[in-house]
């Protein structure tokens, strides 16, 4: 148990540093969605993060500072686009599927992030993991579409789940 | 067949649909009636709320007034207080026992919150954990240690005192977690009035640490030794649970997250608190010249006609304020009049601003607004905070009813936004740089002034609209989150506001999500859900279903109907219905009772040509279309290959079918031709020569429903000659056929392409089948790799931008 903890301090010590309040009516929608698509024109599975800049905004000053301003500094969304990739992983079978990143930009009200990887054949299962944001506040709930193949698969990331296997083929 | 002319009929396919759940069952074949009425899902109407969406001639609710006598030790932390409580009793009903809400008991260890919440559980209002999973371990926060911590440390709800009748006595007190049934000595006819008196205290929360709508914030570097704190004070008295006649007592535990409904009632509060702290509250206060110094008056004076907001405290007073503090204490007292709840603040560290609003009119025609912040709110809070008040009571009044309350404040305090009767708490602050000065973000300040304008218009719905946020949550998130886009927009456009249809369909087809009509406590994903999902729907409705004329005017008779009253969603959805004309129970349906999502696809497009029955043209027609037909590849690749065909090689041998085809048109079909001619009667042969003549061409669109939820079809024709024409079908269009309709269009000109839903206001979510014929949408990751895109990203401008300022600094 004890070696629990300590391994907890380790990973938590970066997003407790300030304390965050939650509102019960406020903008932040302390809510992502994202699209995994399985783009036959480019052959590549497309992964694209959504979240609104309000999330994003106050995310960004718990993780890396006071400082940090998604909107007016490049630097803060190039470091925040790498801190949702490095908690989003897509896994088949005990492989884990190599996500490089493509990029990310804003849209509105919104906060876009890029990833991509090649379909590899023979795929019957996704394990998906996506973290992003669920380490800030514990409302954070991250919807997750499989699309482009015969119908929308669905994994929600809330609560305790951490890993979700959707099976795409019979 | 003489009369099948130009009936071009449709095959009706029926597809599988759940079984429904109602009363009434389609128990053969699997036809969904999508446009069923809601009959027997709504209440049935009565005589305290009507067919109409109306409160019945015989509506009732109770009234509750409070005098209470509260005070602060800001050392301990602690709330003592005394109230006393006038109930009238306006319902039919005989009441033995009262319910009283006990909110600062969700804190206690042992309430039903603490220990119904689920480790690592879903919605939890509270720090992370995370359950072990696969080789990942149990993590607790640090937040959540300190949280536990607190928790140990302090004793946390509610310490009742004595409850007593007005003559003194004892009264039997039962506490039901964050409930308390006071037993009554006598019981309560209908139309009578009863008073008790309650003693109670409790320590407060730490905000920041136990994540409430209310509490204590502490500012540790603060001047001050021992720094400074704001307190602000949120459900901190007993209340009494509603009594309805819906629901009768609303005494459901509260969980944490599903808010609040109350009584009107009238409200006078004597705070007592130290005596350099400034008091924000519910209410008008009544004894300024006993708390308030004359030059504090007179500036009050002077904003009621200022043009900008006029500080009653400054930024260096506030800030000498909070360098000492006082042993010394001071009484403050608000009344309230037909609130349905009471909250206030108190801190050395506020400033104060203010500034009169003119609503004019006969309900309230002054009203104060005003700011209360501390220096971490800074110049955001003073440009924008009480401007911002403002901006929302002028716009939401046009929608709704005049502001009804001779104040309306925006507090900043450890709460990222709440809302109580003329008072609410918003969270954004200002950042302090290392050379001692404060800014804020472009984000900041949208935040600011968006979660003003929000909190504000909760004023209207629910504080004035008095919805059951425990059980309906959208009925005023979902509403207010409609108007606050409204109410953004007017405020500056190129900030991007409100929720574009657009938006949710993310959300909409996932598989992951209840019906918008579930209990606030059980519901999944409470933004999507209550917030964006609703007010996507409503501007739907607005912009597309009912048109902006018909929407406002029913959506202000709703407000003005159930204004200090108390609506159920069965009232909204009639008098939406009722005040505008249109049918809308399929509407609510799909958006509010199912998790349906829209995506009409267009499958197919096929032209016609009517048959003029002359066996001469018709004949030839089919010859034509018989040449059109691309030759037998076998023929083709025969003929390649040199191949001779017999009927080459041996002309000397032929017969009549080497010159006739099969739509050579003889005799016989033409003296039948005349039959049918003559057949016809008058207005039929006038309808056909018309229509030969006129010769348009027919065109049958073939559409799909592919997510379940019924809309209009929105179509954008474009022709050959390059016009363009729009075409908006009911939703109607799918009421006997709920997943497939075929849509005819007649018209002189040659089609080239049809788009469903061409400026994306229905939330459909796959455009690529709105497309006919079908064209590739790149993925957002596709056009974000074209070269085009990036020009129009800007990043390279802000850069530009950056280094401008760079080179300032570095010639100074």
């Amino acid at each position: 148990m004890l070696h629990k903890l300590m391994r907890a301090f380790g990973l938590f010590i970066l997003i407790t540093a300030g304390a965050f309040t939650v509102p019960a009516a406020a903008h932040q929608q302390k809510a992502a969605i994202t699209k995994v698509l399985f783009n036959p024109r480019t052959g590549n599975i497309e992964v694209m993060h959504r979240f609104y800049m309000h999330d994003a905004e106050h995310a960004v000053r718990q993780i890396f500072g006071k400082d940090a301003d998604i909107i007016g500094s490049a630097e803060t969304q190039s470091v925040f686009a790498d801190y949702v990739g490095e908690r989003f992983a897509l896994t088949s079978g005990e492989t884990e599927l190599p996500l490089s990143p493509v990029g990310f930009e804003i849209e509105r009200v919104f906060f876009w992030v890029y990833q991509e990887t090649p379909i590899t054949e023979g795929i019957s299962d996704l394990t998906i993991k996506h973290d992003a944001l669920r380490d800030v506040w514990p409302q954070q709930i991250n919807t997750v579409n499989i699309e482009g193949l015969d119908e929308i698969k669905t994994a929600t990331f809330d609560g305790s789940v951490e890993l979700k296997t959707i099976r795409i083929k019979e | 067949m003489k009369k099948g002319l130009i009936v071009l009929s449709a095959l009706f396919v029926f597809a599988a649909g759940a079984a429904s759940a109602d009363a009434v069952k389609q128990t053969k074949g699997s036809f969904v009636d999508k446009f069923r009425q809601l009959d027997e899902v709504l209440p049935t109407p009565n005589v305290y709320r009507n067919a109409a969406g109306e409160p019945g001639h015989q509506y009732w609710q109770q009234k509750v007034d409070y005098k209470i006598k509260v005070a602060l030790d800001e050392d301990k932390r602690r709330i003592t207080a005394t109230e006393t409580i006038r109930y009238q009793n306006n319902s039919p009903d005989t009441l033995k026992y009262l319910w009283l809400q006990l909110d600062q008991n969700v804190f206690r260890n042992d309430s039903m919150a603490e220990r119904s919440n689920a480790f690592a559980g879903i919605g939890r209002r509270g720090p992370l954990n995370v359950a072990a999973s696969g080789n990942a371990p149990t993590k607790l926060s640090f937040a959540e240690l300190r949280r536990q911590q607190f928790m140990q440390d302090n004793e946390l709800g509610y310490v009742i005192g004595d409850v007593t009748g007005a003559n003194g006595s004892a009264l039997k007190f039962t506490i039901v977690g964050t409930l308390m049934r006071v037993d009554l000595a006598t019981p309560l006819k209908p139309g009578a009035n009863t008073s008790f008196n309650v003693n109670f205290a409790f320590n407060m929360v730490d905000e920041n640490t136990v994540s409430a709508r209310g509490g204590y914030e502490h500012f540790p570097d603060d001047t001050r030794e021992g720094g400074n704190d704001i307190f602000l004070l949120a459900q901190w008295f007993p209340r009494l649970a509603a009594y309805t006649d819906y629901e009768a007592w609303t005494n459901k535990e509260f969980l944490g997250r599903g808010e609040f409904t109350l009584e009107f009632g009238n409200y006078d509060v004597e705070m007592t608190v130290p005596a350099d702290h400034v008091v924000s509250s519910t209410g008008t206060l009544e004894n300024a010249s006993d708390v308030l110094t004359r030059e504090q008056r007179n500036r009050l004076k002077e904003a009621e006609t200022a043009e900008r907001p006029v500080f009653i405290v400054t930024a260096e007073e506030a800030l000498e304020n909070e360098k000492e503090g006082t042993d010394d204490v001071k009484t403050w007292r608000f009344k309230a009049e037909n609130v349905r709840d009471f909250a206030w603040a108190s801190s050395r560290k506020f400033m104060w601003d203010a500034k009169g609003y003119k609503q004019d009119g006969n309900v309230q025609p002054f009203v104060m607004a005003m700011s209360f912040y501390p220096k971490e709110g800074g110049d955001l809070w003073k440009k924008y905070s009480t401007e911002a008040v403002v901006h929302t009571l002028e716009v939401y009044s046009r929608f709704s009813f005049d502001y009804p309350y001779p104040v309306s404040q925006s507090v900043n305090g450890p709460v990222g936004g709440m809302e109580y009767p003329m008072i609410t708490f918003n969270g954004p602050r200002t950042k302090l740089q290392e050379d001692g000065s404060r800014t804020y973000s472009q984000a900041e300040k949208r935040f600011l002034i968006g979660v003003v304008i929000h909190e504000v218009g909760h004023n209207y719905f629910p504080m004035v609209v008095n919805s059951d946020e425990r059980q309906w949550t959208w009925m005023d998130e979902g509403l207010n989150s409609y108007l606050d886009g409204v109410a953004g927009r007017e405020w500056d456009p190129t900030i991007p506001w409100g929720v574009e249809p657009r938006d949710i369909t993310g959300y909409m087809k996932s598989q992951d999500q209840t019906p918008i009509m579930t209990q606030s406590d059980s519901v999944w994903k409470l933004g999507p859900n209550a917030y964006t999902k609703p007010a996507a729907a409503l501007n739907i409705l607005r912009e597309t279903i009912m048109g902006r004329e018909l929407f406002d005017f029913a959506f202000k008779e709703y407000a003005q109907r159930w204004m200090f009253k108390r609506p159920t969603p069965s009232d909204f959805f009639r008098t939406m219905e009722e005040a505008s004309g249109v049918d809308l129970d399929w509407f609510w349906r799909g958006w509010f009772y199912s998790t349906d999502h829209v995506d009409i696809s267009l499958n197919s497009i096929h032209k016609l040509q009517l048959d003029t029955h002359d066996p001469d043209i018709d004949f030839a027609r089919r010859r034509q279309e018989e040449a059109d037909k691309p030759a037998s590849l076998f023929d083709e690749r025969n003929r390649a290959e040199g191949k001779r065909l017999w009927v080459e090689l041996n002309p000397d041998v032929s017969d009549f079918y080497d010159t006739n085809d099969r739509f050579t048109v003889t005799n016989k079909e033409r003296n039948k031709y005349q039959d049918f001619l003559k057949g016809l009667d008058a207005w039929e042969r006038k309808a056909l020569d018309r229509a030969l003549e006129e010769n348009k061409n027919y065109y049958i669109l073939d559409f799909s429903n592919r997510g379940g939820l019924v809309m209009p079809i929105i179509l954008e024709l474009t022709f050959a000659d390059g016009s363009v024409e729009n075409m908006h079908i009911p939703a109607e269009i799918w009421r006997r056929t709920p997943d497939a309709v075929k849509k005819l269009i007649v018209t002189d000109k040659e089609l080239t392409q049809v788009l469903v839903d061409p400026k994306w206001e229905t939330a459909d979510v796959d455009v690529e089948n709105n497309y006919y014929p079908r064209r590739i949408i790149p993925s957002r990751i596709e056009v974000f790799k074209s070269p085009k895109s990036k020009a129009k990203v800007s990043r390279d401008i802000m850069q530009d931008i950056k280094t401008k300022v760079k080179e300032e600094e570095t010639k100074d």
